[in-house]
This record gives structure tokens, C-alpha cells and sequence, in this order.
């Protein structure tokens, strides 16, 4: 069964481009235009790693990551920032949030899978989704 | 006998005393008069008992050798008892105790008394004088003593309690003279002390004197004074009957040239006859005498009168003159110390109006204001400066109250200025120093500096306050500008940090919304380049290539303005992690690598044995060494580049050198300020922002390191930066 990704961005290339190079790999990928969808997104789906887009319309990363943890539905997912933020301070912001990784974009198409991967595997929680 | 008269026959009596000359004629004179006193003897009325006291003052009343009492005032006495059947009683003694007997009515008379208005209240006097008499300065012989004046600083010794010692000691204080005077209880002890220099000299009457002083071994000095005349005296409450007998009988005795008293006079002042004359003799004496006598007295005793007269008044014209001049001289003394008091006085006057002239010309001329208030605030003095200055003249503004003339009910931001005199009069050492808004006449409103200095009286109370006032309005207008600037300084401080911050957060927005885009361009080029979308030909292949190239370079050029920024706006911030240094540079290397090889470069890496981990921001020591490793490939045509890297001091040391076209020496000190990139001609032949040295440089600072450059144009650069093994703190 492919691994399921859900993937929160605002931006449609961005969207397209991530969501491309993961299928190609041979996962499912979910994409979710805002927070409020993503995070009803993952309640539903139970991913195995959420990429979560920092600038978001309406509600922003940080607070969306907040509200994954606090509803507890998640525990245990990697959660992995994938944002140009690069201000200092942004890491430190979206490690305190609840992410537990972070890929500065640009992304770079023949780096990207083994960045993400190498989070989908430190993954700590022993309740993991992974089947 | 009119009290003239009385006086002068004293004189008179006395000055014949006082001639040698006569004593011949006298002598047989008063035997004469002494047995024709004895021939005249009156009927014995009724007995009184008259107690009489005596003392030793020859020849006026003494004791004689047989023991009887003797001389003027005894006989004078013993005549008038017999005409009026007294019993006279003697009763010897000293003259003090004889006073003091008159005085508890012990005794009822006590001859040879001086009068006095002060013994007038402790005795009684009758009033013919008995004698007259001049008190004299008697000395040994030799002693030089010529006037009043020799007597300074000398001993004299006078009877006690008498007024010839009193009068004397006036006159000589009257004199200023210094004089040790000795009481003495009688004259025979006084010659005795003066002649055995215990005294220098001694004060009697002149009687006395011409009894004594020879056979004393004294003589008497030209000094006469006080010619006293000497009664009997009586108890104070005692009848003046007697004395009133005294006193007719005295008069009776004085008129009568041939009476007793004429005759005791004689015989006593003159020297003592010590011969016996044979009865016969006396009564042959006695008519030849009388005939004598009688052709010749009148004109005798005329002639001597007029003589003795003549003598007196010329001593006595002598004595004054040469008081006279003695009191001139010390007039004259005296005037001349009075002038040089006036000449002195005048000089420290003339000097305290110049000095006084002095300060108030320093008063008036200061540039500041100088006045005096009561506690009230009424103004006391106004010096010209400040009349100027408040545009008050002296004559409106003396007298007037500080408040509502120069200090205003309220100064301009509205404190109340109404008890300012009140306070300052209260506590002057809180406003020695104050500064307060003042108001001229024209009602402009001035800024003053005030010193207040409280003037108090003896016992401490401030009688005026004394204020020097400097004008400080335009210092305090200063103050106001200044303090307006601040303000906009503060303001515009607040703008531009303000600004700062939008501008940080602009170029963060910037470089998010620039990379979004640019994240879809590099990763699509990437995954067609990669085939995943598909085949490609050779042509679509390198077209893609550019593309990726472009979009690197573009998002490299995002970075860097974003990190000069960061660091420009202290937003930047270092990390201090443990990492392996030498795999950080050997990764590094590998990066650039493909670089060099294009380039046909020799890369050449050195790095010495302790190199190893260090603690540090590895992110940023790779961005510095990749930028350096960039720029020297970059630079450079042929030939190589090296990386060396060793340990020293505590710090970790980083080479990047090239052989490529170097750094003019002009250059090299814009080296690494940002924006700028060193031109090597009139069109850029190299890409970059410029911000990458600058960058470098900051951030090697921030990690606790130094970098620098050497270059030789043509013949290559070498960069190199320091990092401390271990970065501290900051």
C-alpha cells in the first residue's frame, strides 16, 4: 500500500511540482489549499508525513501545526516545514509549533525526496501509521 | 573782720613766719608782748571744764620736754580760758585719736583742725581762723627736688587723714604724676622716715617745717600748696557756745598787735631761745623796748609788711607761671597727640570713601544684577544694571515689593510666584542658588539666575537678603529649542526604526514572494532535465541548463540582499554548535570541484593535522569558505587554487589563494564594504552583487574571527579568515 503524504500549500506549482516528484516515487500525496482543509484532511486520512507550506492564507503554518498537535490526532507524524521563510528565527518558530523537520525552498527536485525521506524514517513515535 | 581781710592776715602771718630775717626783732617783740599779757590778766568768772585734745605738731600744739602742752592753739586757748575762767583739761594722744575722741564727744575741742565742708558734718568750726597756713614739700637737703613735676614716681609721706594730704594727692593726679603716698601718724615720725630715706619727702605745714627741718637734717623745697586756715573744732552736737566764745575772743586777741596771740605766734615760729635773761636786764629790756619801740615799729613793721608782701606775691606769681607753663606744656602735648588723632582719623576716612567709592563703582558698573530686599520684598537698593535691565529708574522702584514689580504673580507654564520673597527670606540657604522667571516694567518676560545671600544682625536674623542676578533667558530659550530638536530627534529615531522594521520585513516578504516562483522554475527544470516528464533531445537539454543556471544565480542574488540585510539590521544571528571543520572544508571543496574542472583550475587542499572539530555556526563557516572558494574560481583563469587550513593561538586559520588577475592596491580597501563590486574595466566582466565580501566580513566577525587580503594585480589574491576554536558568547 503507498504511503500517504499530505501536502498543505497555497501555491499551485508548488503544489503540482512536489505532488509530481512524490508520485513518481510512489506515494499517495494529498494536497490541501489551506489550513482549515488540511487539517480536516488529516484527521481523515491519518497521513504517514505532513508538508505543511509556512505562508498560508486565512491561517499560517505555525498555527496550523499548533492545532494539528493540540487535536492529538496526529501524534507521533512528522510533521516537515517546507517554506522560503529563512528570517532568523523561522526554524526555531516552526520547531516550537510542533514541526519536527524543516526544507528551505527553493526545493531542489533531485535532493527533495531524500530530505523528506530521511524525516519520514526519523519518525519517533512507536504509534506510527506506517503499514 | 571780713573773711578777706582774715585771709590776708593769714598770709600775712604766714609769710612773716616765713622770714629769717626778722627773727631777731620778734623775739624781743614777743617777750615784750608776753609780759604785758601777763600784767592784763581779767576777774575770774564762773569755772568750766574744757577737755581739750592734744598731739605732737609743733609748733601749732605739742607737748613740750617739761611735759606740758604747748604752742599757738594752746596758748591762743589758755589766753581766752583765763579771760574766761575755763579749766582746760589735756588729753594727749595721737591726731587721729584725737578726731576720733572729737567725734564720740570725749573731748571738747581739738586744736589746729583745717576746714572742710566734709568735716563740717562730723564737727563744728568756729569761724575766725587761728592760723592760715601753706602746706610745704620738705626733702633732704640736696635732693634736687625744684618743682611739682620732680615728685614723680618718688615716696612721700604725709599725716593721715589730714586735708593737706588729700589736696596734695589731687594736685598731683591733676599733674598725672605717679606718687607712692606713706600715712603717717605724726610729723616727728615723717621727718624721721624722710630723713632715713624711707620716704623721698614729706608734706607739713610750713610751720613745722621751719621748726624742724634743719635740726631734721631736711629742707624745704620750692613746692607750696593749699594755704589752709585752722580752727578749733567741736563736737557736731556739741552748744556752739563755745565756739562762739572762741570766736570774740579771737577777734578781740587779732586786733590787738600786743596781744597773746601775736605774742605765742612769735614766740613759736621762731627758734627757741635758749638763753636766760636776768630780771634787771628785763625791765631795763622793757624801757628801752618800749622807747624803741615806739619811734621806730610803725615804720618798721610797715616796711616789712610791704616787703614781706612784695615776696609773697612774686613766689606766688613765680608758682603760677611755672604752673602755667608746666600745664602749657602738657597742653601742648596733649594737642599735638589730638592733631595726629584728627590727621589719622581723617586719612582712614579719605581711604573709606575711596574704598567705598571703589565698590560701588564695581556695584553699579557689574554686568549683573545687584540688589538688597527686606524679608517683606521691599527693595532696599537697585543697582544700574538691573535698573537697565527691568526698566525700572532707582527712584520708582526703591522702597517698592519685589512682588508685582520684578517677580510676576505667576510665571508662564503657571506656578505661583506670590510667596517666592516670603520663601527665600524663610529658608535662604534652600535658594542660594535659584532660577526664576522674572517680568520688566513693559511686562516682557525675562529668565534669571539668582544668587541670594542672607546679610543678618547680631543675633542671627536676616535683616536683607542680597541677590546678584545674571539674565538666562536665552540660555533657558535655548534650553526650550534644544529640547524641541530632541524631541524631533526622537521622533525621527522612532520613524527611521519604524522604517527599519518595514524595510526587514519588505525584504523578507520580498525574498518569500521571489522564491515561491522561482521554487516551481528550479524544480520543474529540474525534473525535466532529470527525464522524468519525458525524453529530451540535446538542444532541449542545454536550453535547460540555462534556465537552471539563470534561476540559481538569481535566487543566489535573493540570499545574499537578504543576509546584508539581516545583518545590517542586527537581525542575524549566529549559532555555536561542535562540527568537524576539516569534513566542513572537504565538502566544500567537493562542491566546487565541477567549478574548477571546468575552468581547467588545479584545486589544492592542505589541511594540517589538529584541525578537527571546532565550535561554531557551521551553516555560515561553509557560506564563508564557499564564498571565498566562488570568488577565487571565479577570478581565475589558469593556474590553481588552494585551500590551506592550520591551528594557531586559539584560533583556526583559513587561506583561499589564487592565481588569478589580483586586486589594485586602490581596490583594496573597498574590498569589503557592500555593493561593491571592483571593476576591472568599462563593461562588468564578472557576475555577482558585490555583497559577498562584505557579507564574509561580517559574518566572520560575528563568529569571533578576523579576515584580510593580499594580492598582486596580475599575479593572483590570497583571502584569509580566522575562527577561535571555541566562539564565546556573543
Amino acid at each position: 500500500m503507498k504511503k500517504k503524504i499530505l501536502y498543505i500549500e497555497d501555491n499551485e506549482q508548488n503544489l503540482y511540482l512536489v505532488t509530481y516528484i512524490l508520485q513518481k516515487s510512489g506515494y499517495e500525496v494529498v494536497g490541501a489549499r489551506d489550513g482549515q482543509e488540511g487539517i480536516a484532511a488529516a484527521s481523515r486520512m491519518r497521513p504517514a508525513l505532513i508538508l505543511l507550506d509556512i505562508q498560508l492564507p486565512v491561517m499560517d503554518g505555525y498555527t496550523v501545526a499548533r492545532k494539528l498537535r493540540e487535536a492529538g490526532q496526529v501524534a507521533g507524524v512528522p510533521i516537515v516545514a517546507l517554506t522560503s521563510y529563512a528570517m532568523a528565527g523561522d526554524r526555531e518558530k516552526a520547531l516550537e509549533a510542533g514541526c519536527t523537520g524543516y526544507i528551505e525552498k527553493p526545493i531542489n527536485p533531485e535532493t527533495f525526496l531524500a530530505q523528506m525521506e530521511q524525516h519520514l524514517n526519523e519518525r519517533p513515535s512507536p504509534g506510527g501509521t506506517a503499514t | 573782720m571780713s573773711g578777706e581781710i582774715k585771709q590776708k592776715t593769714a598770709f600775712f602771718i604766714s609769710r612773716i613766719l616765713a622770714v629769717p630775717a626778722a627773727y631777731g626783732v620778734y623775739r624781743l617783740l614777743s617777750i615784750v608782748l608776753l609780759v604785758l599779757s601777763c600784767l592784763t590778766q581779767p576777774a575770774t568768772a564762773e569755772v568750766r571744764t574744757v577737755m581739750v585734745g592734744i598731739y605732737e605738731n609743733a609748733p601749732k600744739v605739742f607737748t613740750s620736754e617739761s611735759g606740758r602742752p604747748s604752742g599757738i592753739f594752746v596758748d591762743v586757748l589758755e589766753e581766752i580760758a583765763k579771760k574766761e575762767s575755763w579749766e582746760l583739761r589735756y588729753v594727749p594722744g595721737t591726731w587721729a585719736e584725737g578726731l576720733d575722741r572729737l567725734a564720740k564727744g570725749e573731748i571738747d575741742l581739738m586744736p589746729d583742725v583745717a576746714y572742710t565742708a566734709e568735716r563740717e558734718k562730723l564737727y563744728s568750726f568756729h569761724k575766725v581762723p587761728v592760723l592760715s597756713v601753706w602746706s610745704q614739700v620738705y626733702a633732704p637737703r640736696g635732693s634736687g627736688i625744684q618743682s611739682i613735676l620732680d615728685l614723680n614716681g618718688k615716696r612721700i609721706a604725709a599725716l593721715e587723714r589730714t586735708i593737706q594730704l588729700e589736696t596734695f594727692r589731687r594736685l598731683t593726679n591733676s599733674f598725672g604724676l605717679k606718687i607712692t603716698l606713706i600715712p603717717v601718724p605724726d610729723y616727728k615720725t615723717e621727718f624721721e622716715m624722710v630723713a632715713a630715706g624711707k620716704a623721698d619727702a614729706g608734706l607739713t605745714n610750713r610751720l613745722y617745717g621751719l621748726m624742724y627741718a634743719r635740726k631734721s637734717g631736711l629742707e624745704d623745697t620750692p613746692i607750696m600748696f593749699d594755704p589752709a586756715p585752722f580752727f578749733f573744732a567741736a563736737p557736731r552736737n556739741a552748744s556752739r557756745q563755745l565756739l562762739d566764745v572762741i570766736d570774740r575772743r579771737l577777734s578781740e586777741l587779732k586786733q590787738d598787735h600786743q596781744s597773746a596771740y601775736y605774742a605765742s605766734i612769735n614766740r613759736w615760729t621762731s627758734e627757741e631761745v635758749q638763753f636766760k635773761v636776768p630780771a634787771w636786764l628785763g625791765i631795763l629790756g622793757l624801757v628801752l623796748g618800749v622807747t624803741l619801740l615806739l619811734s621806730l615799729a610803725g615804720s618798721f613793721i610797715l616796711k616789712h609788711q610791704v616787703n614781706a608782701r612784695t615776696r609773697e606775691l612774686k613766689l606766688i606769681t613765680q608758682e603760677r607761671e611755672q604752673r602755667i607753663a608746666e600745664r602749657t606744656l602738657t597742653l601742648q602735648k596733649m594737642n599735638a597727640k589730638l592733631q595726629q588723632e584728627i590727621e589719622e582719623r581723617a586719612r582712614i576716612e579719605k581711604a573709606l570713601v575711596a574704598s567705598e567709592a571703589k565698590y560701588r563703582d564695581i556695584v553699579e558698573g557689574a554686568n549683573s544684577v545687584i540688589m538688597r530686599w527686606t524679608p517683606e520684598g521691599r527693595i532696599t537698593f537697585f543697582n544700574t544694571f538691573a535698573q537697565n535691565f527691568f526698566g525700572y529708574p532707582g527712584e520708582e522702584i526703591l522702597g517698592r515689593n519685589i512682588a508685582g514689580t520684578i517677580v510676576p504673580v505667576q510665571d508662564s507654564v503657571g506656578h505661583d510666584l506670590s510667596s517666592l520673597a516670603r520663601d527665600i527670606a524663610a529658608r535662604p540657604e534652600a535658594y542660594a542658588i535659584n532660577e526664576n522667571e522674572n517680568i520688566r516694567k513693559n511686562k516682557d518676560r525675562v529668565w534669571v539666575t539668582w544668587t541670594n545671600r542672607p546679610i543678618r544682625d547680631d543675633q542671627g536674623r536676616v535683616v536683607e537678603i542680597l541677590s546678584i542676578g545674571v539674565d538666562s533667558t536665552k540660555r533657558v530659550q535655548a534650553e526650550k529649542e534644544l529640547r524641541c530638536v530632541l524631541e524631533d530627534l526622537a521622533a525621527a529615531k522612532e520613524r527611521a526604526e519604524q522604517a527599519d522594521r518595514l524595510k526587514s520585513a519588505f525584504l523578507a516578504t520580498m525574498s518569500h514572494e521571489l522564491r515561491t516562483p522561482l521554487n516551481s522554475i528550479i524544480g520543474f527544470t529540474g525534473i525535466l532535465r532529470q527525464g522524468l516528464a519525458g525524453p529530451l533531445n540535446d538542444e532541449q537539454r542545454k536550453q535547460l541548463e540555462m534556465v537552471q543556471q539563470s534561476s540559481e544565480h538569481l535566487l543566489d542574488l535573493i540570499n545574499d540582499v537578504l543576509d546584508i540585510s539581516k545583518i545590517e539590521a542586527g537581525q542575524l544571528q549566529v549559532g555555536a554548535a561542535p562540527f568537524d571543520l576539516k569534513a566542513s572544508i572537504l565538502k566544500i571543496v567537493r562542491t566546487v570541484q565541477p567549478l574548477a574542472r571546468k575552468k581547467g583550475l588545479e584545486l589544492a587542499v592542505s589541511i594540517a593535522e589538529p584541525v578537527g572539530v571546532i565550535i561554531s555556526d557551521q551553516r555560515r563557516a561553509e557560506q564563508i569558505l564557499l564564498n571565498l572558494l566562488s570568488n577565487a574560481i571565479k577570478y581565475t583563469e589558469k593556474g590553481q587554487v588552494r585551500v590551506d587550513c592550520s591551528v594557531r593561538d586559539g584560533f583556526v586559520r583559513t587561506e583561499v589563494g589564487d592565481t588569478g588577475i589580483g586586486i589594485r592596491e586602490e581596490d583594496m580597501l573597498k574590498l569589503f564594504r557592500p555593493f561593491h563590486q571592483v571593476e576591472t574595466g568599462l563593461t562588468r566582466r564578472y557576475e555577482g552583487t558585490g555583497l559577498g565580501l562584505s557579507i564574509c566580513k561580517r559574518l566572520v566577525e560575528l563568529l569571533g574571527g578576523k579576515i584580510s587580503a593580499e594580492s598582486e594585480p596580475g599575479r593572483g589574491s590570497t583571502f584569509c579568515f580566522t575562527l577561535p576554536l571555541k566562539k564565546g558568547a556573543s
